[in-house]
């Protein structure tokens, strides 16, 4: 049993849709002629409210769905931007895939790690502020090295810029 | 354009004739551009006209299968006995491809546009554009322009709906798409059946891209002689297309030329070529899934379908990533194999432990541990990846392994022989 | 062709099929068993595995038998070079992670990968000294254990509990060679028909606890059988070692239980093994029961039989054989005959995926059988009537609350301390449905045949042959009307 389930079971279980987040639910709902087809969906709307999508919201999506939450935890799984832990406070992607590998990718992501003081790629900083994964290809391979930080789309980073960056999210 | 730079002389500007133009995103400066013309034109034909048109234009996918978008939409029941989709691939993860991107950050409503005309032609009330999850720049944008155009009820009984995915380069793939907007995990399916025959919720759907449905309304507009009439060789590629060039180049962009434009001009002329000091090693012409080509093949590739075929290698994407020599063949080869191992949905068993596999051998190469024999084992590992499974991620990944063996194979035996000092750590 | 019928080729073999049959079905009939993980003709197709590539001529590409449907004038290649070595190389991408588990893993003898692998895989090994993938054990529920490192991922087990169990408890988790299957934290693999994933799994990756351990695949003698568990009367095979039973599997039936069992049958055995039998006839010699030998025992029953007149109670196990219920009929043709039988009952938990199958209400593999050889359910009456009835029978029910004025029978297996069967005149030990042929009827009227697995303890015999020497020396053994 993780350690975040376990925590969760001495708290009572606060749902993610009730009120307006339920309401959004509903309209999610209505784009679709299957109500599984809202998951994806669904799913980001968890993660935007709660920062990171647990087995318990899991269970609640699965409900308000219709289905199982076995079948949620396998499609959470297979997306990468599906985070089942909690992340720092910035969640940073640098795309290191060869295109802006070879314009110096890697350089980016040490910079990152330099300045937030997160010892690896995958690790969250001490302070709990960032968390800088390497990714695949970003889809702006002309602009390299992009970068996300949460959902600010940065574009052209070179090593040199990435001290500016981190001050500018601090 | 080269966007982010000037338009270049050389380029045939149809598509990114308004990237960078902050006015045409608005409902009112795309109207004021000539905007929802062709919409209102196609509305008023029949859908078997406007596929008719389409299919006359000799327009292919811009996705990376060139398969002809015409015939495609005349693949779906004439009929209409069901409920019809119409499927947007707006998933763009090709490594060395960003064209989309910048179709929906800077002509939402091109996209949109071509969206609901062939939504039209193919009798589909519903279209669904499914956005890669990490493009939240032209997401936004493509929601601000989409509830613009609802509000003026430019698209009629036609729904438009944006479908977010959440980073997974496989659902790229037309029936993975589909998969992934059902709610499901991002699978291809096996085929038959065909989607024209039964795809999104088992009903009658078409899939395009981005860049694909953008030239839709020009081609409606101008007609079909007008975009047949842009080829530069061979007969069987027309219209433009945008070529994403980047890596060692020094104006790294979108590049939109006529099929049948040399390679050669488009890095050393429009790019500037490499950088200073610098010679071209080798380059990928069609994102990262087709052969790598040396500078030989490079310098004497047409970029349309048939003239990158006839270098050895694909038109793909038009993912044009430039390697210079001061890139380590081995070590990209090595990136690409991680990338196609990250993003394998592990359905067939030749790619979820090909591309792992593949992956560990080149790691070992790098880390001064290969021997000659693990080139013949790419060689055969990537051959028994190729033509055996459900989708071609598998292919993909042995396309550069197989094209960087043969081209560099000088380099890989560096490594091998010690000649190299290791770059990694086994 | 003009009668319906696809014409094809397979492997030389030329087979006629009706429309829409896949290619590696069509190919049973050519005698090809065309090597496959994910497909299994229970299921929906996945074609994931890659395992049935074939070679069909004019295809550019090898194309998978499992998701191929006939086309008239077809010819399949199964042993063709581009084929083999398809299978040879797929094969080889499944055993770089597979641990060479065979010593510990209870797979071992009935494992696929180790048929397919040594009949056409590699001789050595290419992976060298990479690192497996490395995940640990999972208990997944009740009985089922999973053990990632051997997983082929070939979704068997996903698609049963999806599709025919109708309750989407695993899934796949994960990417690449990362993925495995996965169950959500707050499941279970509790369905009643979840131990099926256990027989689906072609490796040890999925594991009965139950059989954890237990037997080694080639120490097992498998016999044909019908599961007691319920009145549905499912197919199965009794798996003993050392002539114990270890194991129950399903056995194919097409018209019942198609290639399935639920978990009630699968541990519906221990039983079958009980050391507390009774092993030689007994009969009443100063108010004791005295071993004896048949002839004795014969005697005896022969005696009362003869001697008595009028009413005579028949109180029967509906687990019995029907040859046995109908001899013991028979045998009491002479008298006022009422016979009664009681079934436990239990909730009903159907299969969704399959028609007409359920772990039944009634918990008892033959009272049909019974009833149709005019045994009632009234057994309260009977219990009632044998009080006052001069011959009563008992049948294999030890749990029977009889007491009678008149003679009492007891044929049975067993003779627990408590049981009022003790009061008999006579035991005559029998064998259990493991140890003789007979015939069960299910609820459906379906005769179905089971055969015997391991002998029967000491003397005890299969009751139709102890209640047929009893109707052959009455004279009422002729056969049935």
């Amino acid at each position: 049993m993780s350690a975040s389930h376990a925590a969760e079971q001495t708290e009572e279980y606060r749902p993610v849709f009730a009120g307006k987040v339920l309401e959004e639910l509903q309209t999610i709902l209505s784009r679709y002629p299957t109500k599984q087809a809202a998951l994806l969906p669904a799913l980001w709307v968890v993660q935007r409210e709660r920062g990171w999508i647990s087995d318990r919201n899991m269970t609640e999506v699965a409900e308000a769905l219709g289905i199982t939450p076995a079948y949620v935890k396998g499609v959470v799984t297979f997306y990468t931007m599906y985070h089942q832990h909690p992340v720092g406070r910035h969640f940073v992607q640098v795309c290191t895939t060869s295109p802006c590998n070879i314009c110096g990718a890697e350089g980016v992501v040490k910079a990152f790690l330099e300045q937030t003081g997160a010892k690896d790629a995958g690790a969250t900083s001490p302070d709990g502020k960032w968390t800088i994964i390497e990714v695949e290809c970003l889809g702006a391979c002309g602009f390299a090295t992009p970068v996300l930080i949460n959902d600010d789309f940065v574009e052209n980073v070179t090593p040199e810029k990435v001290a500016d960056l981190v001050k500018k999210y601090r | 354009m080269g966007f982010p730079h000037k338009p270049h002389l050389k380029e045939t500007v149809v598509l990114s004739q308004h990237f960078g133009d902050a006015d045409a995103r608005t409902l009112k400066g795309w109207t004021k551009r000539g905007g929802y013309e062709a919409l209102a034109q196609a509305l008023k034909m029949t859908p078997v006209e406007v596929v008719e048109v389409v299919k006359e234009s000799g327009l292919r996918g811009r996705g990376g299968a060139g398969f002809p978008t015409g015939l495609k939409w005349s693949f779906m029941p004439k009929e209409k006995k069901k409920p019809h989709y119409l499927c947007v691939n707006a998933d763009e993860s090709e490594p060395g491809t960003f064209k989309d991107r910048e179709i929906m950050r800077w002509t939402p409503h091109a996209l949109l546009e071509g969206t609901a005309i062939a939504a039209h032609a193919i009798q589909a009330e519903v279209a669904y554009i499914y956005i890669r999850g990490e493009f939240t720049e032209p997401w936004t944008i493509m929601e601000k322009a989409l509830a613009e155009a609802n509000a003026a009820g430019v698209f009629g009984k036609i729904k438009i709906v944006l479908h977010r995915g959440a980073g997974a380069y496989i659902c790229g793939e037309e029936t993975a798409l589909m998969n992934s907007i059902e709610g499901k995990r991002g699978n291809p399916r096996i085929k038959p059946p065909f989607p024209a025959a039964a795809g999104l919720f088992g009903m009658p759907t078409t899939i395009n891209n981005v860049e694909t449905l953008a030239a839709v309304p020009h081609i409606l507009k101008r007609g079909a002689a007008w975009y047949k009439g842009l080829s530069l060789s061979s007969p069987k590629s027309m219209g433009t297309k945008l070529f994403s060039v980047c890596g060692h180049v020094q104006r790294p962009g979108n590049y939109e030329v006529t099929m049948g434009f040399p390679l050669k001009d488009l890095i050393y002329d429009m790019c500037g070529g490499v950088p200073a000091g610098r010679t071209l090693k080798a380059c990928i012409p069609g994102g990262s899934s087709v052969p790598i080509l040396n500078r030989e093949e490079t310098e004497r590739t047409l970029l349309d379908y048939e003239g990158c075929v006839a270098a050895g290698s694909m038109l793909g994407s038009g993912g044009v990533i430039v390697f210079d020599d001061s890139a380590d063949m081995v070590y990209q080869i090595m990136r690409l194999a991680r990338f196609y191992a990250h993003e394998s949905c592990a359905q067939c068993t030749q790619c979820r432990e090909g591309t792992a596999w593949t992956t560990k051998i080149m790691e070992r190469i790098l880390s001064g541990q290969g021997k000659m024999q693990d080139l013949d084992l790419l060689l055969d590992l990537s051959e028994n990846m190729t033509g055996k499974t459900i989708c071609v991620l598998s292919d993909s990944c042995a396309a550069p392994v197989v094209s960087g063996i043969k081209k560099f194979k000088n380099e890989f035996e560096d490594y091998i022989a010690g000649r190299r000092k290791p770059v990694m750590v086994a | 062709m003009t009668d319906g019928t696809i014409n094809l080729i397979i492997d030389g073999v030329p087979v006629s099929v009706a429309p829409g049959t896949l290619v590696i079905e069509a190919a049973k009939q050519a005698g090809v068993l065309v090597p496959h993980y994910c497909y299994h003709p229970g299921l929906p197709v996945a074609g994931v595995c890659r395992m049935c590539l074939v070679e069909i001529e004019k295809a550019p590409k090898l194309q998978i038998a499992c998701a191929t449907t006939v086309t008239e004038g077809m010819v399949v290649k199964t042993q063709s070079a581009p084929a083999k070595d398809a299978r040879q190389s797929v094969l080889e991408f499944l055993l770089i992670n597979h641990p060479l588990d065979c010593p510990i893993c209870d797979q071992a003898g009935e494992c696929e990968l180790q048929d397919f692998v040594f009949q056409e895989g590699r001789a050595g090994t290419r992976y060298g000294e990479y690192a497996k993938r490395f995940n640990p054990v999972e208990d997944f529920g009740p009985d089922v254990l999973y053990v990632p490192n051997r997983c082929i991922l070939c979704t068997r087990c996903v698609r049963f509990m999806d599709d025919v169990a109708q309750e989407p408890v695993l899934n796949v988790s994960e990417r690449g060679d990362r993925a495995y299957i996965g169950i959500h934290p707050d499941a279970r693999l509790d369905h009643p028909w979840a131990g099926n994933v256990v027989d689906l799994c072609p490796v040890g990756s999925l594991l009965s606890k139950d059989f954890l351990h237990k037997a080694r695949a080639w120490e097992l003698d498998k016999t044909a059988s019908i599961c007691t568990g319920c009145s549905q009367g499912c197919s199965v095979t009794l798996d003993t070692r050392d002539e114990v039973v270890v194991r129950v599997r399903p056995r194919s039936n097409l018209d019942v239980n198609r290639y399935f069992i639920c978990d009630h049958g699968r541990a519906n055995y221990r039983w079958m093994n009980r050391g507390d039998r009774i092993e030689a006839p007994l009969v009443r010699r100063d108010g004791e029961l005295h071993a004896t030998d048949w002839a004795e025992a014969f005697a005896k029953v022969l005696g009362i039989l003869r001697g008595a007149s009028g009413k005579a109670v028949a109180l029967v196990s509906p687990g019995a054989s029907s040859e046995a219920l109908d001899l013991a009929r028979r045998l009491l043709s002479a008298f006022e005959w009422t016979g009664a039988f009681q079934v436990v009952m239990g909730e009903e938990a159907p299969l969704p995926g399959v028609p007409n199958l359920a772990l039944r209400a009634e918990r008892a593999p033959n009272a049909k059988g019974a009833e149709q050889l005019g045994y009632t359910r009234g057994y309260d009456a009977a219990v009632k009537a044998a009080e006052s009835a001069a011959v009563v029978l008992v049948l294999d029910d030890p749990d029977c609350p009889v007491q009678t004025a008149g003679a009492l029978i007891y044929a049975g297996t067993v003779l627990p301390p408590e049981t009022a069967c003790r009061a008999a005149q006579v035991v005559l030990p029998i064998a259990n449905v493991a140890e003789e042929d007979g015939t069960f009827v299910n609820r459906d009227g379906r005769v179905q045949k089971y055969f015997q697995a391991k002998p029967a303890p000491g003397m005890a015999r299969p009751a139709a042959w102890v209640l047929g020497e009893l109707a052959a020396a009455l004279g009422v053994a002729e056969a049935r009307q």
